[in-house]
């Protein structure tokens, strides 16, 4: 048998998998549109935690990072590491959210931020962000797909092939049952994920004569890879904070993690989510950057470093078998990022656009059935735009560089998010002018590649943002009473659970 | 300082060590034992911050 035959028979056993859970988690499925989008805050902790790995780890890290570590180096572990080190503003965000979340009933992070500033817009504005830059994040992960089967059977499967497999999958699973069919299938997959990548690297590693030869190797063969800035170039200090900024902020500018924050059950769910998400997110970054430089030593010279992943799983060292499970797991870890973003931008429309500005009567049957109806939309929009960027090459359309740069945009989101929480001055005309016109500045930079002193546009777009958000803020009237109200709560609930 | 605040801080001298060792200090340590190493060690420092802040929340009384 061929290995194609190997991939398809894979994908068949994957999809079968995926469909018998969703179909599972449906049988719990109640009424209404918290119990779509958040399976009625009742998610325990251990699905928590994959849910959250799951959604946040994507083709992005054994395909994008690993790439990127091939590229560049070591820069990609401390890129991604400042990403883990930002988890811990969990301690400060995680109770806030969930405690505002029950009180006043919020299914997503706009809609706080409409109640919070007392106005529609604002919750608007976020929405708007999250649907243009969540559009190319979700198609990195398509693309991810269509690499990996492309390479995997040596060409023989078509890149496009692997993008509409993921798009038709990540469209079931989020519309089967919501949020719990996609918090289920994203534990399963979860764990598919970390084992089947623990398994392959340590074949890589074996084949390299253990960790000692491996390291020994990678000081000898490519030492330039171990420092930063890099010795061929590619990793310099600008380009790692304009990486690493948005990437800091993930953890609340980018919705379909942060709806996750509403979800947990109890306090010792939210203790299980976090926890287990540290531990899975440290073991699962050291894999996928070993990897990305075993990659270095066993498959120098390709031409898109995006491919190295592939091009390792398809050594006559790596059984086929195991190719291929591995193939599955990260497959998995892309679609179960984009069934999230999917799940979330058509909640975002649905109570944040259609319900915040077009119809604020409409029926919550009805707003359910248009947040329903959504999800093939963006789906397609993301199939569109994985096709187009998936036949360019250069850093810009790289999987990690293309992330991240999506994650720019939503990072103008912070502030007001910030100035929800901390900030009794904050308002209205203040979180919206600053996301909009970042957001704006963040896209001129992008499209024309200008970077004036070399600093990134997400790092040109923030400091703008955040400049503007405290100027029109101070300049304009808060809502007092509700921000009173608000901030109030929080204080008197957060002494109660010792929350900090 | 309220205890937010020093959590504040602490997270901002994590971060400053994130831009001060590997880029300034370890720049020509072409080892695993150089930045690789410092990262590591860092970020698992990051993250017992985090337990060991997180461990203490509690069920609210009704």
């Amino acid at each position: 048998m061929s290995i194609t035959f190997w991939v398809w028979f894979g994908i068949a056993v994957y999809i079968a998998a995926g469909l018998a859970i969703a179909l599972m988690a449906r049988r719990g499925l109640g009424r209404g549109m918290s119990e779509f989008f958040l399976a009625n805050r009742k998610v325990g902790g251990f699905v928590s935690a994959l849910t959250y790995s799951a959604t946040t780890y994507s083709a992005f890290m054994m395909i994008g990072l690993a790439g990127l570590t091939y590229l560049g180096g070591v820069g990609a572990l401390g890129f991604e590491l400042t990403y883990l080190c930002g988890m811990f503003m969990m301690v400060f965000f995680l109770p806030r959210f969930w405690l505002v979340g029950k009180k006043y009933g919020y299914v997503s992070p706009m809609e706080l931020l409409s109640d919070r500033y007392q106005s529609k817009w604002v919750g608007a504005t976020a929405a708007i962000l999250a649907l243009v830059f969540l559009v190319p994040y979700g198609a990195v992960q398509l693309m991810g797909v269509g690499y990996l089967m492309n390479g995997i059977s040596q060409g023989a499967i078509p890149v496009v092939a692997g993008i509409i497999i993921a798009v038709l999958c990540a469209i079931a699973w989020s519309n089967i049952a919501g949020m719990r069919s996609v918090a289920w299938t994203d534990a399963f997959q979860a764990l598919v994920m970390i084992v089947t990548s623990a398994a392959v690297l340590g074949v890589v590693v074996v084949a390299l004569g253990g960790f000692g030869s491996f390291f020994s190797r990678l000081e000898s063969a490519t030492p330039g890879l171990l420092t930063v800035p890099t010795a061929g170039g590619v990793w310099n200090i600008n380009m790692f904070i304009g990486l690493a900024l948005p990437w800091l902020f993930f953890l609340i500018s980018n919705p379909q993690v942060s709806q996750r924050l509403f979800i947990p059950k109890s306090v010792t769910a939210m203790k299980q989510m976090l926890g287990g998400f540290l531990i899975f997110g440290f073991i699962y970054t050291l894999i996928s950057v070993l990897w990305g430089f075993g990659a270095t030593l066993l498959v120098p010279g390709l031409e898109n470093a995006d491919l190295a992943t592939p091009t390792l799983l398809a050594l006559p060292i790596i059984p086929m078998g195991l190719a291929v499970i591995v193939m599955i797991g990260i497959t998995a870890a892309a679609i179960s990022t984009i069934d999230s973003i999917l799940l979330t931008l058509s909640s975002v429309w649905a109570r944040d656009i259609h319900k915040g500005l077009i119809n604020p009567r409409v029926s919550e049957k009805r707003e359910l059935k248009i947040g329903q109806w959504v999800i093939p939309i963006m789906a397609i929009i993301a199939f569109v735009f994985a096709w187009w960027a998936a036949g360019k090459t250069g850093l810009s359309f790289m999987i990690a560089p293309l992330s991240s740069a999506a994650s720019a945009g939503l990072l103008m989101a912070v502030p007001a998010i910030f100035g929800a929480f901390f900030w009794k001055r904050a308002t209205a005309p203040g979180a919206i002018v600053s996301c909009i016109v970042g957001a704006i500045v963040v896209l001129i930079f992008q499209l024309t590649g200008w970077k004036p002193l070399g600093w990134w546009p997400g790092t040109w777009g923030f400091i703008v943002c955040a400049i503007l958000f405290v100027g029109v803020s101070l300049a304009t009237k808060p809502p007092k009473k509700k921000a009173d109200e608000f901030i109030g709560y929080l204080k008197q609930k957060l002494d109660k659970g010792n929350f900090i | 300082m309220t205890k937010t605040g020093w959590a504040w801080v602490w997270f901002g001298f994590l971060l400053a060590l994130d831009i001060a060792i590997p880029w300034f200090a370890l720049t020509h340590v072409e080892k695993m034992s150089g930045a690789f190493l410092f990262w590591t060690i860092w970020v698992v420092l990051a993250i017992i911050s985090a337990f060991v802040i997180f461990l203490r929340w509690k069920e609210a009384r009704r």
